[in-house]
């Protein structure tokens, strides 16, 4: 266990700049997760932490050391790829023993045949830990079976127990769950934060899935760019989000953005409803709201019904204004009526909606109560 | 057309081309083992197990095997290490790789009997470069060597025409001629491992090349490594050139270099004795088929295929 801190990475391959200048501190014990699209460098940033990659620029520190220039294999962490990288031609209990005896044997004992012979006692100890770690993950029936024996949630555990084995500083994960199957992938989700809770250990994880990053971690960072644009603990992230490209990232279906407008005194309007007063100094600005903080009123902007999404447990309908080309998504209890191609009044919730300025930058909104209710 | 023999029509004609130009030949080849059948006679007798019982107890046939299992069991280990290497040290290189691809497949490219013609004469006991150079060493510390000594007293080997270096000069000849077909199949081999598996063992604590290397490269080799072996195996059996080009006249100094493909080449074809001939290459066929089989079995067992 152990703190970590990323200082001012940069990295550039050949032309292209892949992170531009990240700061990343992770406490002892913490779940982060690194999300953002593919392409926005969070795997890099990872490989970096790694050491698999080196920075252009920047400082990597792990326990209070400076580890920039230390080696992957000294850093003391253990990571789990997307491919799983399991030993094809090793069981499983052998994928899981070769980080403890890499480290923990010296190169006599590793020999085959002699090795094992001439050190009873410490292979005897190895595999007792092999026992503990697949215990732990209940994979105990599956140490004798290869890899390709396995199927893709067995793998997945299998490469999660490699990792495992040996008490690591901190657990890097890259997009493990991103080759497994969507009720596989939730189930899987529920048992890594499980695990986290209970080794207590530093988890870096890294996904495209802002659901995974929103269920499991103490704190998430939104990647864009190669750059960090906030980073906060989920409720934090979704509820007030620092930029319009984190609100659009996070949350799903995704908020819907409306053009605002402003008037000289500070009014905000959307569609024709006044919402409250801003500080954004421009005339033209994005107003986010969630699909959730959208109702069927009995007046304001009137929208088509043109789809109906039933979830069972909510109905997602999207709604079609009549003169823009906007779409606005809203959540609606499964009792309502609302059937496709009818017409319904929207309802915002004006507490709720978060004004962005023309470069996205977040402003500060006052919601007007008399008008919200509306 | 009756439905029911339409899949005949599908396979047919397969089958019969396969059985006429594969099959047939080599039962051909067996009948003939049995008889003393020459080329151009109406007839043949039926000898039995003369022919084999031949093989088996003469010594001109015994020197055959040694020198055939001789070069086998030399070019065979050396081609496939120094494919291996060369292909490891190439694949390690970000530059200038292409250029020593080239270069070490060269040789195989190359047509081994014109090869053979600059061999001779790079091997001539007087006018040869092999001999000219070892003897600028003479008087230096060399001749510590007690080998190197004896060739500066007397004359450095007659590397083609002494019976004791003959079989060897041919198997090297052998080696620097095939292992840079190996070293492309490996190195085909090692574009197939995945990145990844690299950097798992790098995480896991993998720190030396040799770590890396038994943990990963040589495992994830294993399908490269049988076909290799077993490409390697039939390849030397089948050695003729560099033979029938150093010793027109049968096989080198006291036959040492007498391998089979050229005993079926002389007995068959030059000597017109067919049924001897047939019974040679059906020892061949033979041979190479079990040491095929046995490296397959021993390296399968081991190997993994994803």
């Amino acid at each position: 266990m152990a703190q970590i801190e990323l200082n001012g990475i940069y990295k550039s391959f050949g032309d292209t700049r892949v992170l531009d200048g990240v700061d990343l501190h992770v406490s002892e014990g913490e779940f982060v997760t690194l999300v953002g699209p593919s392409g926005c460098g969070k795997s890099t940033l990872l490989r970096i932490l790694a050491g698999l990659e080196a920075a252009s620029n920047g400082q990597v520190i792990i326990g209070g050391r400076d580890a920039t220039s230390v080696r992957p294999a000294d850093r003391n962490l253990a990571m789990v790829f997307q491919s799983y990288a399991l030993y094809p031609h090793l069981t499983v209990a052998q994928n899981m023993m070769t980080p403890l005896k890499m480290r923990d044997l010296s190169r006599f004992q590793r020999l085959p045949l002699i090795g094992p012979l001439a050190s009873r006692a410490q292979y005897r100890d190895l595999t007792e830990q092999v026992r503990k770690a697949a215990r732990v993950l209940k994979i105990e029936p599956l140490l004798d079976r290869k890899p390709g024996q396995l199927s893709g949630g067995q793998r997945q555990r299998a490469a999660l127990g490699r990792a495992l084995v040996r008490n690591p500083v901190a657990f890097l994960m890259d997009e493990p769950l991103s080759n497994l199957d969507a009720a596989l992938r939730v189930h899987m989700r529920a048992e890594l934060a499980e695990l986290h809770r209970r080794l207590g250990t530093t988890f870096v994880y890294v996904t495209h899935d802002q659901a995974e990053a929103l269920t499991m971690s103490d704190r998430m960072a939104v990647m864009l760019g190669g750059k960090i644009l906030q980073i906060g603990p989920p409720s934090e992230i979704y509820q007030n989000p620092q930029s319009v490209e984190v609100a659009r990232f996070v949350g799903s279906p995704p908020i819907n953005i409306l053009p605002g407008e402003v008037s000289p005194t500070g009014t905000l309007e959307v569609l024709g409803e006044t919402l409250g007063t801003t500080e954004a100094r421009q005339s033209v600005v994005q107003v986010g709201l969630r699909p959730e903080h959208i109702s069927i009123g009995t007046h304001g902007p009137i929208v088509k019904i043109v789809n109906r999404e039933n979830l069972g447990s909510d109905i997602y309908l999207h709604g079609k204004l009549a003169e823009e080309d906007l779409r606005v998504v809203f959540r609606v209890s499964p009792g309502t009526q609302a059937q496709i191609n009818t017409h319904v009044h929207l309802n915002f919730d004006a507490s709720k909606a978060l004004v962005f300025d023309g470069d996205g930058h977040r402003c500060r909104f006052f919601a007007t109560a008399l008008e919200g209710v509306a | 057309m009756n439905n029911r023999a339409i899949h005949l029509w599908f396979i047919g004609p397969a089958i019969v081309l396969m059985v006429i130009i594969l099959v047939l030949p080599i039962l051909l080849a067996g009948v003939l083992s049995f008889t003393s059948y020459s080329l151009g006679n109406m007839g043949a007798d039926w000898v039995g197990f003369e022919n084999y019982e031949k093989i088996f107890t003469r010594s001109t046939y015994e020197k055959m095997f040694g020198a055939t299992f001789r070069y086998v069991f030399v070019v065979v280990p050396l081609t496939v290490a120094l494919g291996l290497g060369a292909a490891l040290l190439i694949n390690s290189l970000t530059r200038f790789g292409d250029l020593y691809k080239t270069i070490y497949f060269l040789p195989v490219m190359a047509a081994l009997i014109a090869m053979a013609i600059v061999w001779e004469f790079a091997l001539h006991p007087t006018i040869g470069l092999v001999n000219s150079t070892l003897e600028r060493g003479c008087g230096t510390w060399l001749e510590a060597w007690s080998w190197y000594a004896q060739g500066c007293e007397k004359t450095f080997p007659l590397w083609l025409t002494d019976r004791d270096y003959a079989i060897w000069t041919v198997a090297f000849i052998g080696v620097w001629q095939g292992f840079g077909f190996n070293m492309v199949l490996y190195l085909a081999g090692l574009t197939s491992i995945p990145r990844e598996l690299y950097h798992a063992a790098e995480m896991d604590g993998a720190k030396s090349g040799w770590d890396r290397f038994r943990l990963v490269t040589w495992p994830m080799l294993g399908p490269t490594t049988v076909f290799v072996v077993t490409i390697s195996f039939i390849r030397s059996f089948q050695v003729f050139d560099t033979v029938e080009a150093f010793y027109p006249q049968g096989g080198g100094p006291s036959k040492s270099v007498y391998v089979m493909m050229f005993a079926i080449y002389e007995k068959a074809i030059q000597q017109n004795l067919m049924g001897i001939g047939a019974a040679i290459t059906v020892v061949f066929l033979g041979f190479v088929m079990c040491l095929t089989l046995i490296q397959r079995w021993l390296v399968e067992r081991r190997t993994h295929y994803s």
